[in-house]
């Protein structure tokens, strides 16, 4: 799929895009249009995913993510309903004789402040009409009562309760949907992309709930308007701060505390947030005469400034690091950091857009002490980004948009820290890329039963120049030696020089998205969905758990863009008055160029990775239930996920059958069966209660199938890769939450939330080694689990 | 430097973890030829008097870790010199010579003919290079107090060389290994320290002043150092999450009558450095 496309690409698709608005102008002419945009009347946050319809019509609207909505009717008199999970519904008389700019503002309802709730997008009515599937949104109340370990709220963790959705495993970073990669998914903080999500290895998320919106995890059906990552998006949005009166939130935990500060500002044509969190755990252990400690922090910030009813600024940043010390003779720090800047603009009623400049940056820095030197590695982004929506009409709704991000990888280097240093001073050669995208989707009412949702994004790629790249013979940088039956590394025959100005390689990508929604009757319908992906770049990892100095490493000579194709269809239904719901999928997933790693195979400070890498393909497939309890006082859900996820990769033009002898194999994070039950009861004004049971098949891994010595050394023999696997994992945690009396003249309110994480403290391994005992010399398995019972407290306050 | 393992430490560190010994049911494959064909020409000696060790390997928890192998004829041939060394079959499964003569930079062929299958491999003698200082420190090492033992070789510039460094104290079951390139040290001076870091669960003690560690350097081939690493890394890490998933190791006796049938171990041709350290 290597076409050289740049030069028409974009002028072709805003050529297309002009004449479709044009069209549209000229039919929309009977129509009046409603517009504006929805706020909670507490905070002035804007309330993304509020629904807004015309009673007693198929007409209506969503807010999209900055609460801005538009209907379009024939002239005449109405009754405009909002409505949003959690809040009064307001009606408001309207006539409709020319076009109306109307803000609303919602209540939060007092008694449900604190329920538990998965807030659907909108209404269970227009969730069965919207064609959008595969779509996980979680609203960060939910994910506040949900138990926690070690009493730190974690968005990633509780992403991992719902079906299609797992972890590698306890404390390990990131997570896999649909039997995707960590690194297949894209992972964006107001809009920044954030490459990795864990703090200290995976105990804790990246994400500070305090300074969380909402966030929103598209499985499958990917909009147009993301790519990039081939699995899904995970888009998470940050609080703009209150811009009505100040507020103080905080939590005082065992292992860490945070605190947020947010507030009207600008003449209340704003407001900003300012949030932080830290560890402090690390000090307690030096106290115990620990010499190794780990800590980290992060720092949250946001502002807006309203220019005026048209026009608004937005500038949001982020800043996290993790602190490592082992004794003094290791050390390391790592996090990502990034900065958007906004413009929202409305062009008219109809018509909304958004231009964005976006930076984000990863970095570690390893600090090896005994051996005098330090290692660095870092990749940066800048990307531009313009996003526009256009309202046609009630059944015809466009968004559309380009974006193009400039990166460069620093794949390592090595700084002696001393004149004694036995190491030499060493830059790997760093690589830049541009990948660029124009997008157009549609959201379509074909019928009043049946509801598309279309688009294309077309992709490019472009692997620039500046950096030297070796050549092999006949290209082939591995051959499999036939005698031997392992690949080996060729060496080069030359080196090519790429200038700046040249390309090394270019991609270019059409990725079709469609989905269909069509309803059954009032309370079901089924929906289905294919959408193809494209990613360029990749996190070379060879461990079963991704780590935080894994590097990521562009497409371009030997490395080809991973494309993926994802089928699903899904059958939703609502019982009971919409009590409770439930929804069913399926999904069939296939990903090309999926790279593997050779036996053996050296990552880390390698200017060659070309010479560790195969190309092979991944897929995945599985059935996804997900039954939940909507209203009343006990809420909940049961998700169970029955998957598979596997892997092959072939010799291609290295030679020889591949790896793993070209035969399919398991990936490290293949779940067969992934149950998990969450609930929450509201006792009283004061009490609430929650609780997690999980169950899920043990990650695959290669057990030893002999011994033989060597060295004086027992050595364990292996054959298939991952094709045992760790025993089965369960678990259940609790948690209650007490909220002491509150006086509604008092500002300062607090809670208290117990819990325990691992009730039975069963010791799930999170790996099971073999080797020798030290003192007998008998061969052993050792399992390593990483929590048991874990009891936490943590006080919560706002004022 | 091996950063997985550094950070599969910081993991259990920040973790309320716990290991336990459980019981596993492991596959069990077919038992297989183990080759631990190791020539090495210590310096100062001759190098004439060789040992070559041949078993077969065993289910992974089975009590009886080693099965001699007898009866296999064993040749070694200078493809340079054409000279031939056989060796002689102890009946222990061990099979001796006591007229090798090694030459640096010469190659050898390996010959082992067994169950009617016949196994050979290739191997150039690398020289070793020399090892410039070894001495005791304290505060070096993870632990600041503890006792560990330093070796500094120089590495000569501008060619690729390729280390193999064992330690192994008296007062332990098994030696520690290390395996080097120098493409990070290329040309310099360059000290590996082995500090013990006492352990209650498994019987280890820091070193203690009288404690005797044997130090053996050996030259090795880039094909070797890269059997070794993997073979190094598979031993101190395997099943760690943070460590790469565990695959086949491939030697270099391969089998020309059954190609699948390949042996375990190497044959592998050295100088090497031997000496003997005892802590004060």
């Amino acid at each position: 799929m290597k076409q050289n496309k740049k030069r028409n690409g974009p002028a072709y698709w805003c050529l297309a895009l002009s004449l479709v608005l044009g069209s549209s102008l000229v039919q929309a002419q009977n129509n009046f249009t409603i517009s504006g945009k929805v706020t909670d009347q507490s905070n002035g946050e804007t309330l993304f995913g509020t629904s807004i319809f015309l009673k007693g019509t198929d007409i209506g609207a969503i807010t999209n993510e900055y609460g801005f909505y538009s209907i379009s009717a024939p002239p005449g008199s109405y009754t405009l309903i909002f409505s949003y999970m959690g809040f009064n519904e307001v009606s408001k008389q309207v006539v409709l004789d020319k076009n109306i700019t109307l803000n609303m503002e919602l209540v939060e309802f007092s008694t449900q402040l604190d329920e538990v709730e998965v807030t659907a997008e909108e209404p269970e009515r227009a969730v069965l009409r919207k064609p959008e599937m595969s779509v996980s949104k979680l609203n960060i109340k939910t994910v506040k009562q949900m138990p926690v370990v070690l009493g730190e709220v974690d968005i990633i963790k509780s992403l991992q309760i719902l079906p299609g959705v797992t972890s590698n495993g306890e404390g390990s970073s990131g997570f896999h949907v649909r039997g995707g990669a960590v690194d297949q998914n894209l992972v964006l903080l107001d809009e920044a992309i954030i490459y990795n999500t864990s703090h200290l290895l995976g105990f804790f998320s990246v994400f500070n709930a305090d300074a969380v919106k909402d966030l929103k995890l598209y499985k499958g059906g990917i909009p147009a308007r993301f790519g990039g990552r081939v699995s899904s998006v995970l888009d998470v949005r940050q609080k703009d701060g209150n811009s009505k009166n100040f507020e103080m939130t905080g939590g005082i935990g065992a292992i860490s505390s945070r605190l947020a500060l947010e507030g009207p500002m600008f003449n209340d044509r704003g407001s900003f947030l300012v949030a932080g969190r830290g560890s402090y755990a690390h000090l307690f252990l030096k106290l115990a005469g620990e010499d190794n400690s780990a800590s980290f922090y992060d720092l949250n910030l946001k502002t807006n400034y309203n220019l005026n009813k048209n026009n608004r600024l937005y500038l949001s940043g982020y800043f996290g690091r993790d602190l490592f010390d082992i004794g003094g003779s290791f050390s390391s720090s790592y996090g990502n950091a990034s900065g958007n800047l906004r413009w929202n603009h409305i062009f008219n009623d109809r018509l909304f857009s958004n231009l964005s400049l976006i930076y984000s940056n990863y970095d570690y820095e390893l600090n090896i002490n005994d051996f005098e030197f330090d290692w660095v590695s870092s990749i940066q982004n800048y990307n531009i980004k313009y996003d526009l929506k256009y309202y046609f009409n009630d059944a015809f709704k466009l968004d559309f948009g380009a974006s193009t991000i400039k990166y460069v990888f620093d794949p390592g280097q090595i700084k002696p820290t001393s004149p004694t240093s036995a190491i030499n001073e060493l830059q790997l050669d760093k690589k830049r890329a541009l990948e660029s995208a124009v997008y157009i989707n549609a959201e379509h009412k074909l019928t009043d039963d049946l509801t598309a949702q279309y688009g294309i994004r077309f992709s490019h790629f472009n692997r620039m120049g500046g950096q030297p790249l070796n050549d092999y013979a006949n290209d082939r940088p591995l051959v499999y030696n036939s005698t031997l039956r392992i690949y080996e590394r060729q060496d080069p025959i030359g080196e090519t020089i790429y200038s700046k100005s040249e390309s090394i390689e270019t991609f270019s990508n059409f990725e079709p998205r469609v989905s269909l929604a069509y309803q059954l009757n009032e309370v079901s319908s089924v929906k289905a969905g294919y959408s193809r992906a494209a990613q360029y770049i990749h996190l070379l990892s060879n461990t079963s758990a991704v780590t935080p100095i894994d590097v990521w490493t562009p497409s371009g000579k030997y490395i080809k863009p991973q494309l993926s194709d994802q089928f699903a269809l899904g059958y939703f239904r609502n019982f009971k008055d919409k009590m409770y719901s439930m929804e069913v999928e399926t999904f069939y997933k296939t990903v090309d160029n999926r790279i593997d790693y050779i036996d053996g195979s050296d990552l880390i400070g390698n200017n060659t990775i070309e010479r560790e890498v195969l190309s092979g393909e991944s897929r995945a497939y599985g059935l996804e239930v997900l039954l939940r309890k909507n209203e009343g006082a006990f809420t909940g859900w049961v998700a169970y996920t029955l998957a598979k996820s596997e892997q092959r990769t072939p010799g291609g033009n290295a030679g020889g059958p591949g790896i793993n002898n070209g035969e399919w194999y398991s990936t490290p994070y293949d779940r067969t069966h992934d149950i998990s039950l969450t609930g929450a009861y509201q006792l009283n004004d004061k009490w609430s209660f929650g609780a997690n049971a999980i169950y899920q098949t043990g990650r695959p891994v290669t057990y030893p199938n002999g011994q033989y010595q060597y060295e004086g050394v027992s050595i364990a023999s292996y054959s298939q890769r991952n094709a045992d696997r760790l025993p089965a994992y369960y678990r259940l945690d609790v948690s209650a939450t007490y909220r002491p009396n509150r006086r509604p003249d008092k500002k300062w309110k607090g809670e208290w939330v117990f819990g325990i994480y691992n009730v039975f403290n069963r010791k799930n391994a999170a790996s099971i080694s073999f080797g020798q005992n030290l003192e007998t010399g008998a061969n052993e398995a050792t399992r390593t689990a990483i929590f048991g019972i874990v009891p936490s407290v943590t006080y919560n306050f706002k004022f | 430097m091996k950063p997985f393992h550094i950070f599969y430490f910081c993991f259990l560190l920040i973790g309320v973890s716990c290991t336990d010994v459980v019981e596993v049911d492991v596959p069990e494959a077919p038992p297989r030829l183990t080759i631990e064909a190791s020539l090495d020409w210590e310096r100062g000696t001759t190098g004439s008097d060789q040992t070559i060790l041949l078993s077969t390997s065993t289910p992974y928890f089975a009590e009886q870790k080693i099965a001699p192998v007898l009866g296999a004829s064993v040749r070694v041939t200078n493809e340079d010199s054409g000279a031939e060394f056989v060796f002689e079959d102890q009946n222990n499964g061990e099979y001796t010579t006591s007229s090798f003569i090694p030459v640096i930079g010469n190659t050898y062929t390996l010959e082992v003919i067994y169950n009617d299958e016949r196994y050979s491999a290739t191997e150039t003698l690398v020289g070793a290079s020399d090892i410039v200082d070894v001495y005791q420190s304290i505060e070096d090492g993870e632990d600041e107090d503890a006792l560990e033992v330093n070796v500094t070789f120089q590495d000569p510039a501008n060619i690729e060389n390729y280390y193999f460094l064992r330690f192994k104290s008296e007062a332990n079951l098994f030696p520690e290994l290390y395996y080097i390139k120098d493409e990070f040290i290329d040309g310099n001076e360059f000290t590996i320290y082995y500090e013990k870091l006492a352990d209650e669960d498994d019987g280890i003690t820091e070193f203690q002043p009288g404690e005797t560690v044997d130090i053996a350097f050996y030259g090795i081939s880039k094909q070797y150092h890269d059997y070794l690493r993997l073979l190094v890394e598979q031993y101190e890490n395997s099943g760690n999450p943070f460590s790469p998933t565990p695959v086949p190791l491939v030697g270099n006796c391969v089998n020309a009558d059954n190609p699948n049938n390949i042996a375990y171990g190497y044959f592998r041709v050295t100088e090497a450095i031997k000496t003997t350290y005892t802590f004060e």
